[in-house]
């Protein structure tokens, strides 16, 4: 048993290892490397964390939403252990998401918060996968639990295509995009050393990530199958 | 506060959150790991 274990603990090792480098790496490049924005100065350096976040949420949340859909059309358990385990950790960089927000808003907007379309539906988008987390433990019925979650995985997910578009469709506080723009190449609108610092940083969150999400998946099994063995014993 | 005591706020805090999960994901893994085994072990027993 031992050694059937040993080559996927070797994957998440490596998996580990590189996000720990790549996080490093992206540290470096957009605390030191990368020049202050000739706008908002030293503070705008908080877009290398505020972007990756969200853009790992989303994902995150996508995966949710392929997890329920698979779990409501097969009922196979390892699709719902993947949509919780990515719920899980979408909360998590969703709530970054917003912390970071706020503190880049106080020093640029001279607010912690508004209700700005992108900012008021992100919050709504929070409360979704919470209340997705919650109704797992508050149903007794693992089987009922699943079933509810999923829906709610799947609808909840609909919330990303309105945030994405906000910035077009209302007046907003939060600016439209800079990078993922329609009308330009990425390179053509940011500095490369900030460009740069970006796309290390946001691999280093999507290492981390999908480190994250291995550990998080591997649980749900364990407990899966702590489940089925004393089921077992008990019959 | 200045500018980079916003930035030292926002790096501090998310590095700070997501380490703290890392710490619990890793706390909850080797837990079910453990329990795995000793159920495991208690079958190869009987």
């Amino acid at each position: 048993m031992a050694k059937q274990l040993q080559p996927a603990h070797n994957r998440k090792g490596i998996l580990g290892a590189l996000a720990l480098v790549a996080v490093a790496v992206g540290l470096y490049w957009s605390l030191v490397v990368a020049p202050p924005d000739a706008y908002q100065g030293e503070v705008q350096r908080i877009m290398y964390l505020h972007l990756p976040s969200i853009l790992i949420a989303y994902l995150s949340y996508f995966l949710v939403f392929i997890g329920s859909g698979l779990y409501l059309w097969k009922r196979e358990k390892r699709d719902d252990i993947l949509a919780h385990a990515a719920a899980e950790i979408g909360v998590l960089f969703t709530a970054l998401t917003i912390i970071e927000g706020s503190i880049w808003g106080r020093p640029t907007w001279g607010v912690w918060w508004t209700w700005d379309a992108r900012l008021t539906l992100t919050a709504i988008l929070l409360l979704i996968y919470v209340g997705y987390l919650m109704l797992r433990s508050l149903i007794e019925d693992e089987n009922r639990a699943a079933t509810a979650a999923a829906v709610l995985g799947i609808i909840g997910f609909l919330d990303i295509p309105l945030i994405h578009m906000s910035v077009y469709w209302w007046r907003t506080l939060h600016q439209p995009p800079s990078i993922l723009r329609p009308d330009k190449l990425p390179w053509e609108n940011v500095h490369p050393s900030m460009l740069t610092a970006l796309t290390i940083s946001f691999v280093g969150f999507l290492l981390l990530y999908f480190y994250l999400l291995s550990l998080r998946y591997r649980i749900g099994e364990m407990r899966q199958e702590i489940q089925a063995l004393r089921l077992k014993r008990g019959a | 506060m200045r500018a980079w005591g916003f930035v030292a706020a926002a790096y501090g805090i998310v590095w700070g959150v997501i380490l703290l999960y890392l710490y619990s994901l890793k706390r909850r893994y080797n837990q079910a790991a453990a329990k795995l085994n000793e159920l495991r072990s208690d079958g190869g027993q009987r």
